[in-house]
């Protein structure tokens, strides 16, 4: 029952958010509400066996049986974390909203619920059907977040970012149930749980595109690289970050991006593994091209919510190129940095956020200075600006580190130009850094009518757990390493073959409470 | 000939009864009252405890496949399920036509004389295996239907509308008749299964039995406003009132579709490649103008008579799945659900429509939405729960319907009309969210609340609550209604 409390409990709260008559209490309620959620996502660790790869906490019930479609949750070493970084997120980003929004707040929060329902239920579930539902369904709350509470151009960004992850993932819905068909055929009924899929055998032939292994590869590679976003699929996303209100560039950024690569460590590699293989170099290489491309677009933007976009598209290029590394390391170093950027570009949007909320402006030619006004805030903007960077000792050094060793051990030639990515990150963080909070007072920031403060207790209370879990993962990675090992190393190992065991907990806990008899 | 009726053939018809009876209490009242016309509301309460005793009926007496005088029709699953989407979709329109000024009013109980008939004429069609029988059923229907838009209170647009539609209809269903004459010609029977039972040898031997076939076939067309002979759909659909809009968009709709399923099911497309690549390409062409056209409207009720367009390319899709499959039940399962799931979100958005009109004369337009939201947070958000439906996104009801019919079609290995289909859902998505984005995302000024509409706003929040669940207890729904086509 845990798993499902976890995805449905936030429709309930959506509702209580509707229906709430009282506007003061409601943002108090929202935390709770969301802190209430966090505290039951720990739990799952309590009951989490991080020695197994198998299945676990799994829930099953038959749904629309003729098509073998059931309501089937489970988690894994690979979902564990990005299930808890989804949790830890929300309550930091309704604290962080607390006083940018101030329209339609009931709307808001409603959105924000369900949209942390859709997020739950994609890394949750294991049926093709199921997970589809909650893939697409993550767009309607994130559309409105964007259209009613974004910036100026916040219509044309919000049915962009709804149109082009819409194209990817239709082709994927009948790539599903093209599987779904080949399920029947391969043992007689048909099915739609993911268990299922990963004992087809589907023929693959390589160099030829029309075959079929290759079309259904393709048809989810495109759903997934489109969020992620892969190189030439990126455009939507600094549109819809920078039109985006703070709190939805952080689940933006954070959470939904991560859908995308989750589903590519999910779905594609151990689906078609002879595909995967075949066509690796060619997400290589787009993941190549992303992280030298958005590292220099990111360098001249003059809008910083623009370059921490751009960011984005650098830093997803690591993950990708992680992930088709196919070894330990590197797909290791891909889910660390799944979640380092979920915290460190959520940061980086947070703060951007902040200094928008004095002075209503983003560009970075108006700034300069801040360092003499705000230094609290510049403090928490160096340490989150040097986990961004991968700077030793913070969460995002150990993951680029990690997806870069892959790399090289599997292909030095794309390790070779991936490596600049980190050089041009430090330039254009650094860079952008400089101009902002040293050199001359900007024009914004000597404003003697508009004098600014420094952070709030409020903003404090934002930042400490995000700096807090970027020193904590930087000094020790073991401790999130110990609970996804297993489950890597066997996607590794078994990537050819690749089989997903269901763990029966009820067994677990009866052997034991034989052992404690004994 | 000798004809026998017996008491098992009026039993068997005996939703058809109910309804006669029901349609004939209103407009003799007015007689007796000497043409003073009765509150609206007792003219509403006789029609839909008409529409009720025929549900009731129809669900005792279908289901079973009998059938009744002399085979010509036919009460078995199809009947049953297609006329509860029908009778549903009559009645969520006679529950408008009580609320919106251009239908109620005067005449008020000749309207429902009319509309109840209009219903008889649909319970004909969904269970007629007689071609000449569903002549008779499409005909009962749509004379009706021609009346009640004229007779709308609008005074230019609706009688426009009518005569194109009557003009329309009529060659429509001269193209129809000749094609059953050639079927006639050919196989000596109009009688569905005799037809099926010849199929085999004619279709590759005999000329002018496909020539018949493609005919009856484009007279479906019509009906159901297949491209290229939709041309009369965006203009009748603006024009007629709302919730004769409504109603020709979901009941009528409906109907044609059960008599097109029960035609096709002659397995003539599986003899004829080129019948069948020709209805490829034609559902393939529907969904593309009707979507792309849509995206073109900026009146609110020619964008959905569009959109209606291209949902008749999807379900038309799901037709020549049923007939070329083997595991026809399968496939037309797919074709009813999405009828049903469509009945709910249209009839739902057309309601709200009605509801935003002004008077008989007033268009709405999509910047008119403009601020609705804030003004009506529930109707905006119901709005947008049918267009989210309308486009497939889960967990709604449309996400389902499309769900089934695509999954049909892939399984019987039309892959690339599936896949023409998922992506036009996504052309469709820009101008369902059109709407959305105009009635939260812009502000409009302030005025005052509609008076009443109780029944207008009861159709709404019951199509609204359908819409949401109704996809997700699909599958039993679905299971129970193939089972009764099998």
């Amino acid at each position: 029952m845990l798993l499902s409390s976890l995805v449905f409990l936030p429709i309930l709260f959506a509702l209580i958010m509707v229906v709430w008559p009282n506007k003061t209490t409601l943002r108090p309620l929202a935390l709770g509400l969301s802190l209430i959620q966090f505290a039951l996502s720990l739990t799952i660790f309590w009951k989490f066996d991080p020695s197994s790869s198998a299945l676990q906490l799994v829930e099953k019930y038959p749904w629309i049986e003729r098509f073998g479609v059931n309501y089937y949750l489970g988690i894994d070493g690979i979902s564990l974390w990005l299930v808890i970084l989804t949790t830890f997120l929300l309550p930091i980003i309704i604290v962080g909203s607390w006083q940018a929004i101030e329209d339609r707040v009931k709307g808001f929060h409603a959105a924000l619920f369900v949209l942390q329902t859709a997020m739950l239920g994609t890394f949750l579930a294991i049926d093709a059907i199921f997970f589809y539902i909650f893939w697409e369904l993550s767009l309607v709350p994130m559309y409105f977040m964007i259209g009613i509470w974004g910036g100026s151009r916040r219509i044309y960004a919000t049915i962009k970012f709804f149109i082009y992850t819409m194209v990817g993932s239709v082709l994927m819905l009948v790539a599903i149930i093209y599987m779904m068909f080949l399920t029947q055929e391969a043992f007689g009924t048909m099915s739609a749980s993911l268990i299922d899929f990963y004992r087809l055998d589907i023929p693959f032939i390589a160099g030829q595109f029309f075959s079929l292994q290759t079309l259904l590869f393709f048809a989810f590679a495109l759903a997934f690289a489109i969020k992620v976003p892969v190189w030439p699929f990126h455009t939507w996303l600094p549109d819809a970050h920078v039109e985006a209100p703070t709190p939805g560039s952080v689940i933006l950024a954070g959470v939904m991006l991560k859908m995308g690569t989750y589903g590519l460590m999910r779905w594609t590699i151990p689906l078609f593994p002879e595909a995967a293989e075949y066509w690796a170099w060619l997400f290589l290489l787009v993941a190549v091209v992303g992280i030298v491309y958005g590292a220099v677009v990111a360098m001249v933007q003059p809008d910083i919510k623009k370059l921490v976009a751009y960011s984005s598209v650098s830093h997803m290029g690591y993950i990708v190129l992680g992930l088709f590394a196919f070894n330990e390391t590197g797909m290791t170093g891909g889910l660390y940095q799944m979640l380092n950027h979920g915290i460190s570009t959520g940061a980086l949007f947070l703060l951007v956020g902040m200094i928008y909320e004095r002075t209503h402006s983003r560009e970075i030619s108006k700034y300069g200075g801040l360092a003499g006004v705000l230094p609290f805030f510049t403090i928490a903007f160096f340490i989150v600006t040097l986990s961004s960077i991968a700077v030793p000792l913070t969460n995002g050094f150990v993951g680029e580190f990690l997806i870069l060793l892959g790399t090289f051990q599997a292909n030095p030639g794309f390790a070779y130009v991936a490596v600049s990515g980190v050089v041009l990150g430090a330039v254009y963080m650094l860079w952008m850094f400089k101009r902002v909070f040293f050199g001359p007072k900007g024009e914004l920031v000597k404003d003697e009518s508009h004098p600014l403060h420094d952070l709030s207790p409020r903003e404090f209370a934002v930042l400490i757990p995000m700096g807090v879990m970027i020193f904590w993962m930087g000094l020790f990675p073991n401790h999130f390493f110990h609970w996804s090992n297993a489950s890597i190393k066997h996607l590794v190992e078994s990537r050819s073959n690749y089989i997903l065991t269901v763990k029966d907990t009820n067994t677990k806990t009866q052997s034991a409470a034989l052992v404690e008899g004994e | 000939m000798n004809i026998q009726i017996g008491l098992p053939d009026i039993l068997l018809i005996s939703p058809m009864i109910a309804l006669f009876v029901a349609s004939l209490i209103p407009i003799t009242i007015k007689v007796l009252r000497g043409n003073v016309e009765q509150a609206p509301f007792a003219t509403l309460i006789q029609g839909l405890g008409g529409i009720l005793a025929a549900t009731v009926l129809l669900m005792m007496v279908a289901g079973s496949g009998s059938t009744a005088f002399a085979d010509a029709l036919v009460l078995d699953g199809l009947t049953k399920w297609m006329g509860f989407v029908a009778l549903a979709g009559a009645t969520g329109a006679v529950l408008l036509m009580y609320d919106n000024p251009s239908t109620n009013g005067d005449q008020f109980s000749e309207l429902m004389f009319l509309t109840l008939s209009s219903v008889i004429g649909m319970l004909i069609l969904v269970s007629a295996v007689d071609l000449l029988v569903v002549f008779i059923g499409l005909e009962t229907m749509s004379l009706a239907l021609y009346l009640m838009i004229a007779m709308s209170h609008e005074q230019k647009l609706s009688k426009e509308a009518a005569l194109k539609y009557f003009i329309l209809g009529s060659f429509a269903s001269a193209i129809f008749l000749y094609g059953v004459a050639f079927l006639f010609g050919t196989v000596g029977s109009t009688y569905i299964p005799d037809i099926i039972a010849s199929t085999g040898d004619l279709i590759s031997s005999s000329r002018l039995f496909v020539f018949g076939i493609t005919l009856v076939i484009i007279g479906f067309c019509f009906k159901v406003s297949i491209a290229p002979f939709h041309a009369w759909t965006p203009d009748v659909y603006q024009g007629a009132p709302t919730p004769h809009t409504a109603y020709m968009s979901t009941a009528i709709k409906a109907v044609s579709f059960a008599a097109f399923l029960r035609f096709i099911s002659t397995k003539s497309l599986v003899g004829s490649e080129n019948l069948l690549d020709f209805l490829q390409w034609l559902a393939v062409l529907t969904m593309i103008v009707g979507n792309v056209a849509a995206i073109l409207q900026n009146n609110f009720k020619r964008m959905l008579a569009f959109s209606s367009v291209a949902h008749s390319g999807y379900l038309m899709v799901g037709v020549i799945t049923t007939g070329i499959s083997d595991n026809m039940s399968f496939a037309a399962s797919g074709v009813i659900f999405y009828l049903a799931a469509y009945t709910m979100m249209t009839l739902g958005a057309f309601a709200i429509i009605a509801l935003i009109e002004k008077d008989e004369n007033s268009s709405v337009k999509v910047e008119d939405l403009a601020g609705y939201a804030k003004k009506r947070p529930l109707m905006a958000f119901c709005l947008s729960l049918f267009l989210l439906s309308l486009a497939g996104v889960p967990p709604l009801v449309g996400f389902f319907g499309k769900f089934y019919l695509f999954a049909a079609a892939i399984g019987e290995g039309l892959l690339w009309l599936a896949v023409w289909g998922v992506l036009n859902s996504v052309i469709s998505v820009y101008y369902y969210l059109r709407p959305i984005v105009v009635m939260y995302m812009k502000e409009g000024e302030e005025d005052e609340a509609p008076r009443g509409f109780g029944a207008t706003k009861t159709t709404i929040l019951v199509s609204a609550i359908l819409v949401v669940f109704l996809g997700l207890i699909s599958g039993p729904i679905f299971e129970a209604v193939e089972k009764a086509l099998s």
